[in-house]
């Protein structure tokens, strides 16, 4: 092999002479570094230094092909010619762009995998802490859900759901495994997801899930330049009353009206006993509730909130119009983002450094996203064949958050309490339901004022060094070391409180900090080549290790002498002293493959190997295979097609091959494990009330025989690019099939308390299309526009599981979820609500229902025997889109630039489970909805799907999940909206300023949705999601303006 | 330059190679940190440690299942599907205690899952010890058999609870383990036999007394074995088992067993492991386990909005089992007139509007121990107020349970300050206390013996209260709370009216402590007590109004829904759901 090498180089060596030039970007001059220069036909090839020249030996009739990333190609004789400058018009087309894949680089033309590409500078559109939530409607074949809180994390989804468990894409930055949450968009160089198992096998085991590859920017050679970005602005919460809520007197009438409807005593702590509701002036004096009238001096001296060592006397007056507690807790907050960049370099070394200061306040009251950041990028050339470099990133993050879709955070709170309990009472102190019949709902102000002191802070040092070596002139060998050290360290106090009807008997302190290190070691050896001019071959072999360990530890105490914050350490606390610690760790090590072959460019052939040994398995089962095949046909290339004028070029291709999955997997999995803790396994056999001897339990069984999960993956594409470069098409049809998936397994409870094992057993299977449309007009000199749609389907449908179901998705009153064999994943699951009973002879005319009564629901009688049961739960929704788009619209007009982004996604169903709390009086006494007191059932208002006020709860209504809360969860959302002017650079050279452009915008300017609750974009886990909890919305109207300036 | 060159290249190729060669398979060798495996446990601490780990599921809470829905007490399946009591507080908050209320269940019900889980988890732990046992050197076989003993004393009262609750439940013994692959256990065979094989294990294993309180003894081991015996109505085996008791039992610290002067000191973390206590579940706070030792299982059972606990409002007893302390004018019950009218109480009365209570109609001391009314001290919290420690009046009715609060004086010591609520106590559950044998060994007098003895036993019973006026509920002058009355049975006239008079006296010695609706079902009246209770209440609670107890079916709970599914097939679904 390496004699034919040898012998393959040296053909042609005669009839040489150097040839020496420049090449240069011709939109401004600059010299371009890193453009490829070779002599066509041959195997001679050089690549510029950083001031873009170069020196080539081609014979005097060669032709020289000169390309370089993002650039069009050029091809010019050499006729005699010893000095050239070459430069090269910015790509309007991709096809040859070359694109970081999985260990290396390709041309996009070249690319026979599923591989999307996402558009670095649209992406910023999108004022977001994470790149992660920017990437929604960015590229085919990903969904991206993601809440309204700041940091908070995203659902990122490629190709749909096919675990119910991890199901999070492998993300790898600068070649190591990491973690896109935390980047800084503004220094993303390019993100590309690659989504078959032509692209993704080199990840072997990781890669089932996808893979998306993020490159930093890098310095270019040349003059140092200085480069400042930055946004500030300001995002709006929803206006009014979005919840729908009664305001006091309505809540005083809905109470009345459900206490008759259920033939119950019209009389209420607060409401007093008659005919009519009476709203009171005070609403709590001590402990007295439904106070009409004054409050005595005597009273209030008695007041006292703050000394625990004596009663508390509260007093409250009533809030007769009513509390908007939505409005009381969110508010217009404040964004802000800044950038500054250094970078340059000289012919040998180049630099990037890099600072980020983003600060998003959140509209809730109490939370924000805070991150100072540094990336410092830099390469060495040692010698012209050997480079060294490193990419390195810190970053601090303060952000406290709140527990989002829940029923005790703030946002819930704020449909739960009562309107009629002002936010503080007479001296200051909160209100709450301490007041009596108003419920055991919290103040969301006290709730998030007392976290003001919290803490979540975590630093991360990320980064890699690598060396490459050039070496037989078609060799480079690579070695990188690089990984990830997070650390996270957060406090919590929580008060004692006095003024809900169930308060914290003691003020309390937790805190808590831990690590993880996770490293990532690869070796590869690069061949590339081109034999007899129509033969390329590239051929990459490698190996890695990766590991991860991580520990972390916590305590908590109780009791705080005071709640003063610098008060605040556990060693303060006086009783209840509790701690913990945990720690994990796992390895993969393995060895890869990949050749690709290009005939002519015409016929594409590629084909990845893997072979990953990980720790989460048995020793049986450690190390699986991963192979992939993909074929490519440059139709466009083919004589038959050359006289289609209007393809300038198109590309059929298709792939198959397994990916691996690991992440469903516990590291512990093999191993049976006995544990215990002082609450589940510890016992105070001495009968002392006060101290537990330490038991211990069966916490795990093990399964060694546990293996990888197999992703089976068939993908076919087309890629066109038609009418001279305008339009630029790409269409994907997929299928994944899971062999042996990851699922805890399900037995009987026989089996005893302790975690099941993961097992390879089940199949979910995924079809759908992918697909990117893009069209770049020019309708005269000054305006250019542009069109792209994204556009992305998937099917999920469970095949096969242990238990043939599961349920998710808890609630009040049961899971609104059943996974099960022949549906999709998430599908909503309980009665269907047919209609409401309109009087006794529809109830006697109808199936046997428990808590049949007029005004209530009519649940269908699936199987027909008359009878309503457990048998009678059907599949009444689906929570998968039908599909999701992203359409970005952009135009520029002389040095006006202006570009819009919306996303929609369509077909979906969500569960508005807010409805269980405010349309159903029963469901705990807090606010209740309009519709509640409006459109429920009377025997005189009957058309209507509202069921009756009344004060008892029932199978028949709010016990049991049921189709009632179903609502369409279609949207279509504007994200961005972007007007920007670029000043000219004659009057900016003056003040040594190169670039400078202001922009405004406006994101989240509208939703179009039927969705009644806040925000119909509601993340959730893999198992069960679009139910609607309370969650913090993704849908706050933000306006901002930004600034980008180069020196 | 050359030179540094050819070293770089030299370091890296170096360095592959040892990466390659040192990435053997020790490097993918992670074994779990901080976890302990069988072969640790295989001695005679960890095997112990495994014992008390089977012991604390006995509250219901810690393992798998939940809290108040898998609670020791039974609150739920014995108190609130009885008549006893109602689910009390607000009409949607555990909305799934309705239909257990209103003997509608569905099988996929999440609370009758969470009971089975954490009772087959307590199981488990039972035969993990019996398992790793059998690996264990260093234990000596007289230990062996102790601990064996009590593994199976426990692993018996695991099944008795689901017998209780299912009829057709699986037994699991050590042999079932998820390697073997043979935990699709069928529940077709009546599983009375497996539990008393366990009981006489225990019986003839276990000490008379143990060096500490918590472990069950012989007595306690035959005192459960004659409450099988009850349950399968064999009176004539059961009644020498509790003769035996009765004269010789002692208690695991070795105090022979009698009844304690003071009735409420079987409900006072103070006094708990008293002479009266047979077996209980050790109940602890403050003791770094965050409440999870303490009574999780009835947290929610205090009153609302400022009383004890505070939180959250539930097991209200019904109106029914207060009209069940009316006495006649010689302090006895009123066996069949008792619910003919109700004794007064401030239903529909803000806490700020005046209300009277009744000191004139005669009653048994034991409701103000039973049971919170207005206007009567409640332990040492004062007088109960009334509606405003009653979370919804309409739904729950105007009483607050009493049994498992805790007093004022020991808030803080004996409660648990980690949570939301201070309704985390060091109060035991008892299972079985003496009064419960005394009432056992007189309904197998009334059935196979004589009923001269069946009232003395019922008398001894009411002797304690009887006897000892000066711990009956005192108003703030020293008075009697209430008109007070109690006496004694002369004989019973015939075994009817005597089996009558014992059921009574069962209910009203041990209502509120979870063991009334298995009592109904074990008499075999469920259904005609059940419906007429039904029929007196509906009108004060609408939410009973479509109510039926139907005979045949609603003796016991359906299996969960999802443990048939996941058995494959193995477990059938009980009769009529």
């Amino acid at each position: 092999m390496l004699s034919l090498v040898f012998l393959l180089c040296s053909i042609g060596v005669f009839a040489q002479k150097a040839v020496i030039g420049k090449v240069t970007n011709k939109s401004n001059g600059q010299p371009l570094a890193g453009a490829t220069v070779a002599v066509k036909g041959t195997t001679t090839v050089t690549a510029t230094g950083n001031d873009g020249t170069f020196t080539i030996n081609a014979p005097a009739n060669a032709t020289l092909i000169v390309t370089s990333i993002g650039f069009e190609t050029i091809e010019q004789a050499v006729g005699g010619k010893s000095d050239f400058v070459f430069s090269l018009n910015e790509a309007t087309n991709q096809l040859n762009e070359v694109l970081v894949t999985g260990y290396s680089a390709q041309r996009k033309k070249d690319i026979t995998g599923s591989v999307s590409v996402v558009n670095v500078k649209d992406l910023k559109a999108v004022p977001a802490g994470s790149p992660e939530q920017m990437l929604q409607g960015r590229a085919s074949g990903l969904n991206v859900i993601t809440s309204g809180q700041p940091g908070s994390g995203s659902n990122i989804r490629i190709r749909g759901i096919t675990n119910f468990g991890n199901v999070d894409p492998l993300v790898i930055v600068d070649g190591v495994q990491g973690s896109l949450s935390n980047l800084n968009a503004a220094e993303i160089e390019s993100i590309q997801v690659l989504k078959d198992a032509g692209a993704a096998s080199i990840y072997g085991v990781r890669g089932s899930n996808g893979v998306i590859v993020v490159t930093t920017k890098k310095g270019r050679s040349g003059r140092a330049v200085v480069n400042y970005e930055a946004y500030i602005g300001k995002q709006y919460p929803a206006s009014g009353n979005p919840f729908n809520l009664l305001d006091t007197k309505g809540m005083a009438d809905l109470t009345w009206l459900a206490l008759k409807n259920s033939g119950q005593a019209t009389t209420h702590p607060q409401y007093g006993s008659g005919a009519t509701p009476v709203i009171p002036d005070y609403i709590l004096n001590g402990g007295a509730a439904g106070i009409v009238g004054s409050i005595s001096a005597a009273d209030l001296a008695k007041y006292n909130v703050s000394d625990f060592s004596k009663p508390i006397y509260q007093i409250v007056a009533a809030n007769k119009l009513g509390t908007n507690w939505f409005q009381e807790i969110f508010a217009p907050a404040g964004i802000q983002s800044h950038t500054v960049t250094a970078s340059g370099g000289n012919d040998k070394n180049t630099y990037l450094l890099s600072m980020n200061y983003f600060n998003q306040q959140g509209t809730l009251l109490g939370t924000y996203l805070k991150r100072y950041s540094i990336r410092a990028n830099t390469t060495y050339n040692i010698s012209k064949n050997i480079r060294v470099g490193e990419n390195l990133y810190l970053f601090n993050r303060d952000n406290p958050q709140i527990g989002n879709q829940s029923e005790g955070n703030a946002i819930s709170m704020a449909y739960r309490e009562q309107p009629i309990i002002p936010v503080y009472d007479v001296y200051g102190g909160f209100a709450g339901t301490a007041a009596k019949g108003l419920g055991n709902a919290q103040n969301p102000v006290a709730n998030q004022m007392r976290t003001l002191g919290n803490k979540g802070n975590s630093w991360d040092i990320q980064g890699n060094v690598f060396a490459e070596v050039d070496f037989l002139k078609h060799f480079t060998a690579r070695t990188a070391f690089g990984g990830t050290l997070s650390n996270f360290y957060y406090y919590n106090y929580g008060y004692r409180t006095y003024e809900n009807a169930e308060n914290n008997g003691s003020n309390s302190f937790s805190e808590n900090a831990g690590y993880n290190r996770q490293w990532t070691w690869t070796n590869t050896i690069r061949y590339s080549n081109v034999f007899k001019e129509k033969h390329a071959v590239t051929a990459l072999a490698g190996i890695e290790a990766v590991e991860v360990y991580g520990r972390g530890v916590g305590g908590g105490a109780l009791g705080y002498f005071t709640d003063n914050p610098s008060f605040r350490v556990l060693s303060t606390g006086s009783s209840g002293f509790t701690n913990y610690s945990y720690a994990y760790q796992n390895a993969l090590y393995s060895q890869f493959a990949k050749v690709d072959y290009a005939y002519d460019d015409k016929y594409l052939f590629s084909a990845t190997i893997r072979r990953d040994g990980s720790s989460r398995f048995g020793s049986e089962k450690r190390y699986g295979i991963f192979p992939s095949f993909a074929l490519g046909w440059r139709i466009s290339r083919e004589k038959f097609m050359s006289n289609i004028k209007w393809i300038d070029d198109m590309k059929i291709r298709g792939s198959w091959g397994k990916l691996g999955n690991q992440a469903n997997v516990d590291p512990s999995n093999a191993f049976s494990q006995f544990g215990g803790s002082p609450g589940g396994s510890y016992y105070d056999i001495n009968g002392t009330s006060t101290s537990a001897v330490q038991g211990f339990n069966a916490t795990r069984i093990g399964n060694p025989k546990t293996g990888w999960e197999e992703n089976i993956l068939t993908n076919f594409g087309v890629d066109a690019l038609l009418f001279k470069n305008k339009l630029d098409v790409s269409i994907e049809y997929y299928k994944k099939k899971i062999n042996g998936l990851l699922f805890a397994d399900q037995a009987p409870a026989t089996v005893g308390g302790a975690a099941l094992p993961a097992v390879n057993i089940g199949d979910i299977q995924n079809t759908g299309w992918d697909a990117s449309v893009t069209y770049r007009g020019v309708a005269n000199k000054d305006l250019k526009y542009d069109v792209g749609v994204i556009f992305t389907t998937y099917k999920s449908q469970i095949v096969n599981i242990p238990g043939n179901y599961f349920t998710a998705g808890g609630s009040r009153i049961g899971d609104f979820v059943r996974n099960q064999v022949g549906n999709p994943i998430g599908a909503f699951f309980g009665y269907e609500v047919v209609g409401i009973f309109q009087d006794a002879s529809d109830v006697s005319k109808s199936a046997t229902q428990d808590g049949a009564k007029p005004g209530r629901f009519k649940y269908r009688d699936a199987n027909g025997d008359k009878v309503i049961t457990d048998a009678d739960r059907v599949f009444f929704g689906n929570p998968n889109p039908k599909f999701t788009l992203g359409l970005n619209l952009g135009a520029t007009y002389k040095n006006f630039d202006f570009s819009t982004f919306l996303y929609g996604s369509f077909g979906n169903d969500v569960i508005n489970y807010v409805r269980y709390w405010t349309d159903f009086y029963p469901s705990f006494q807090g606010a209740k909805s309009l519709d509640a007191l409006n459109k429920s059932w009377l025997p005189t208002r009957t058309a209507t799907n509202v069921p009756i006020a009344e004060n008892d709860a029932s199978f028949s209504t709010n016990q049991v999940p049921n189709s009632y809360y179903r609502e369409d969860g279609s949207y279509l959302r504007c994200k961005s909206m972007i007007l920007g002017y670029t000043m000219p650079t004659a009057t900016l050279k003056k003040y040594g300023i190169e670039k400078l452009r202001v922009y405004v915008q406006a994101a989240n300017l509208f939703t179009i949705t039927k969705y009644t609750g806040l925000d119909p974009e509601l993340s959730g886990s893999n198992a069960a999601f679009g139910i609607d909890y309370g969650n913090y919305p993704n849908n706050q109207r933000n306006i901002n303006i930004g600034v980008n300036v180069t020196f | 330059m050359k030179q540094s060159k050819l070293r770089i290249i030299l370091a890296g190729v170096t360095a592959v190679i040892v990466l390659a060669v040192s990435c053997s398979k020790s490097f993918l060798d992670k074994a779990p940190i901080g976890s302990l495996d069988q072969n640790t446990l295989a001695n005679k601490a960890g095997v112990e440690g495994l014992l008390i780990g089977a012991y604390s599921l006995l509250d219901g809470y810690g393992g798998a299942g939940g809290g108040w829905q898998s609670a020791g007490s039974n609150w739920v399946y014995g108190g609130v599907a009885s008549d006893d009591a109602y689910k009390g507080s607000d009409p949607g908050d555990q909305a799934d205690i309705v239909p257990i209320e209103t003997y509608a269940p569905t099988a996929s019900n999440g609370y009758f899952n969470q009971k089975w889980q954490a009772l087959y988890d307590g199981i488990q732990r039972c035969n993990d010890v019996i398992r790793i046992m059998a690996n264990a050197s260093d234990i000596s076989a007289a230990d062996k058999l102790t601990i064996e003993a009590q593994a199976r004393f426990l692993r018996a009262h695991y099944h008795m609870d689901a017998k209780k609750m299912w009829n057709n439940v699986p037994f699991v013994d050590e042999k079932i383990t998820y390697a073997a692959g043979n935990f699709n256990v069928s529940n077709t065979t009546d599983i009375w036999p497996n539990i008393v094989a366990d009981l006489d294990f225990a019986i003839t294993n276990l000490p008379a007394t143990q060096s500490q309180v918590g472990r069950v003894n012989s007595w306690a081991a035959k005192s459960l074995k004659a409450k099988a015996l009850m349950f399968q109505r064999n009176y004539t085996a059961a009644l020498p088992i509790l003769k035996d008791v009765i004269a010789n039992g002692v208690t695991s610290g070795g105090k022979k067993y009698d009844l304690q002067a003071n009735f409420f000191d079987n409900f006072n973390a103070e006094t708990k492991n008293s002479a009266e206590c047979v077996y209980s579940v050790q109940q602890s706070v403050n003791d770094n386990s965050q409440g999870g030792n303490g009574g999780w299982g009835d947290v929610l059972n205090f009153p609302y909005n400022g009383g004890p606990g505070g939180c959250c409002g539930f097991y209200q007893p019904s109106v029914s089992l207060a009209n069940s302390y009316k006495v006649d004018a010689s302090g006895l019950p009123l066996l069949d007139t008792w619910n003919n009218s109700d004794l007064k109480n401030d239903q529909g009365i803000n806490s700020t509007a005046a209300y009277t209570p009744d000191v004139t109609t005669p009653v048994d001391p034991r409701i103000d121990y039973t049971m919170g009314r207005r206007g009567i001290p409640y332990l040492d919290w004062g007088l109960h107020p009334g509606n405003d420690w009653i979370r919804d009046q309409n739904n729950g009715g105007p009483y607050s349970p009493i049994k498992n609060v805790y007093f004022k004086r020991q808030a803080g010591a004996l409660t648990d300050n980690s949570f939301w609520t201070s309704g985390v106590t060091a109060n035991n559950y008892t299972f079985i206390r003496f009064a419960d044998v005394l009432l056992w060994a007189a309904e197998c007098e009334v059935e196979v013996g004589s009923l001269s003895n069946a009232v003395a036993l019922v008398n001894r019973v009411r002797s304690r209260m009887k006897d000892n006026p000066s711990k009956w509920v005192k108003n703030s002058t020293g008075g009697n709370a209430a008109n007070y009355q109690i006496g004694l049975y002369a004989s019973f006239a015939d075994q009817a009216t005597g089996r009558k008079a014992v059921r009574f006296e069962r209910k009203i010695e041990l209502a509120m402590e979870g063991h009334r609706f298995f009592d109904l079902v074990r008499y075999g009246t469920a259904d005609v007590e059940l419906n007429a209770y039904i029929a007196r209440e509906k009108s004060k609670r609408t939410y009973l109004t479509n109510a039926v107890f139907t005979k045949d079916k609603n003796e016991y709970f359906p299996i969960p829904q999802s443990q048939i599914d996941l058995s494959k097939g193995a477990l059938k679904q009980n009769k009529g759901f």
